[in-house]
């Protein structure tokens, strides 16, 4: 495999901040366990588009590096949470508005949490085994503003978790601040576990009045907390083995943002501080597939990850269907 | 007689020296244990309480007790076999648990034989010792050790047909809360026991004012 960098990263966010308040009364509102929400989150405006905020977060990523950089991409990955439309995915819009050509353009639909690290892990091997030079990385979370700011779905605990927001890489060949380890896993067994539901028993594509939710039962919840506890710290210790470092040399951690619980239990499982574990779930809920890009934007932003020597991200995805972790050799001069 | 000589693995300081013995410890002893390692196949858990050994095991004995420690469990009443309690799980809609306390007073262990929906196999077995605090801590009072093996039966529902059909939370699916959950009605035994103990009050109030309908089983 070639090497290949973090050259830049950059992030955007729907204007609209949401409090909790917009979940219920006082004294009534959704709180507990798994689903513990946020202070606040922000949400899609209707008529926003995933695309809108990759525009956005690409503007801040041409200030960053130069446009011509941006324009000459090779690659362009996209994960979507609730896509803009159905059939095709955003990938040749964003190559469009950014003016690039780019010869590779997928639309990710599976990997959740963890499509970051996935997609960095497709843009090395599609830098390693074509021309390609330069990559493009999309993570946007549009659930929050399209399904769950409904005036039935947010009156469940899980509405008030998540937030929608948008995360860019710009991913390239070199070793300046390489990716030394990725580690992606498929745990099958956990496929179906996490199901949408709504009262009427209809499909999701069929017409009807309510919108659905996520359905996960107490017993379910039970399950997914022990999984997450397990699986999150056993993946990044594949990646650190993969990259040849011990745990104990994790400078910064970079993890998605299910919610507080975890965040601690990973911490802890991982003997990480608070200090060096980049935490966004307060300011803006969980951002899914966002959360690890966004996180690690407001680590190198508040100079968290300065004296690293390693930065290493991990998570997993929806009900235990997949994790991943990445270590990234750091180099905060780069 | 056969000693243990060709019995293959074992450790002991004839054949597994000190300096050996020192450097497995060294890297078996580490700061933070995975949950899953700890509480996967077997869920332990302990706690100090200040009430004489006798009292706990008097009260832990007695299955009306649960419907105060537990956190859920309800309205023990006797079926036709004289050791077997039904009473409702509140941990989930319409859910019977039925419970045999088969206790040993020299043992001091008190051992719940559960299930739910069914009392013909009772598989959920929650293990209970006492243990006179003036021998392990020097100081009056009990220690409690509580156990729980993961059965089989956790993970899949052997019985579905006694179950109601509306019912979508199976025991087993909330093993990894299980700690969590012994703690909480530890706890609660603490308090209880610790309160009657101290302002002495009846431990079991029950034996007043009804009949000892829910005595226990008790096998020596």
């Amino acid at each position: 495999m070639r090497p290949v960098s973090l050259k830049a990263i950059a992030t955007a966010f729907p204007e609209n901040v949401v409090n909790n308040d917009f979940f219920g009364e006082e004294g009534n509102r959704p709180q507990g366990g798994m689903f513990r929400g946020a202070r606040e989150r922000r949400h899609l405006a209707p008529g926003q588009t995933a695309v809108d905020l990759i525009a956005e977060a690409s503007k801040d990523l041409a200030e960053q590096v130069g446009e011509s950089e941006v324009r000459d991409v090779d690659i362009i990955l996209t994960n979507v949470s609730i896509p803009d439309l159905p059939f095709t995915g955003c990938g040749a819009e964003v190559a469009k508005m950014i003016g690039a050509n780019p010869t590779w353009v997928y639309d990710l639909h599976n990997h959740g949490c963890v499509s970051f690290i996935s997609m960095v892990q497709l843009a090395q091997m599609l830098i390693s085994t074509t021309s390609a030079k330069r990559a493009l990385i999309c993570n946007v979370q549009t659930a929050a503003g399209r399904i769950f700011r409904d005036e039935q779905v947010r009156k469940l605990p899980q509405a008030a978790v998540p937030g929608d927001g948008c995360g860019l890489a710009l991913i390239e060949e070199g070793d300046y601040r390489p990716i030394e380890g990725i580690t992606v896993k498929c745990f099958s067994d956990n496929a179906s576990d996490m199901q949408i539901a709504n009262s009427e028993g209809r499909e999701w594509w069929e017409p009807g009045q309510e919108q659905f939710h996520i359905d996960f039962s107490r017993a379910k919840v039970a399950r997914v907390v022990e999984r997450g506890n397990q699986m999150v710290p056993q993946v990044v210790h594949e990646a650190c083995q993969q990259a040849g470092i011990t745990p104990d040399e994790i400078g910064t951690l970079i993890t998605n943002q299910p919610n507080a619980i975890f965040l601690r239990n990973w911490r802890d499982a991982l003997e990480v501080s608070s200090e060096q574990h980049v935490d966004t779930f307060e300011e803006h809920g969980n951002l899914f597939g966002a959360g690890i890009p966004v996180s690690l934007k407001r680590a190198m932003d508040e100079g968290v990850v300065n004296d690293s020597k390693y930065v290493v991200l991990g998570g997993f995805s929806h009900a235990g269907d997949y994790s991943a972790a990445a270590v990234i050799r750091w180099n905060k001069a780069a | 007689m056969k000693g243990v000589e060709h019995i293959a693995g074992l450790k002991r300081i004839e054949a597994f020296s000190r300096d050996e013995m020192g450097m497995l410890c060294m890297d078996e002893t580490r700061s933070v244990y995975p949950h899953q390692e700890v509480y996967g196949r077997y869920c332990t858990i302990e706690e100090y309480i200040d009430c004489p050994p006798e009292k706990v095991f008097e009260y832990l004995s007695d299955t009306r007790s649960l419907e105060e420690w537990t956190w859920s469990t309800r309205g023990f009443e006797a079926t036709e076999d004289p050791d077997v309690y039904k009473g409702w799980d509140r941990l989930a809609d319409d859910t019977p648990i039925f419970c045999k306390t088969i206790s040993n007073r020299d043992a001091m262990t008190v051992d719940y034989h559960c299930a739910w929906d069914q009392g013909s196999h009772l598989w959920m077995i929650y293990l209970m010792r006492v243990v006179p605090a003036q021998l392990v801590f020097n100081k009056p009072g009990s220690v409690v050790l509580w156990s729980n093996c993961k059965h089989p039966f956790y993970e899949n529902n052997p019985f579905p047909e006694t179950a109601s059909k509306e019912r979508d939370t199976w025991v087993g699916d909330l093993w990894p809360f299980f700690r969590a959950g012994h703690v909480v009605e530890m706890i609660n035994l603490k308090k209880i026991l610790e309160h009657r103990h101290a302002n002495e009050e009846s431990l079991r109030p029950w034996i007043e004012d009804s009949k000892p309908n829910c005595s226990s089983a008790i096998a020596a």
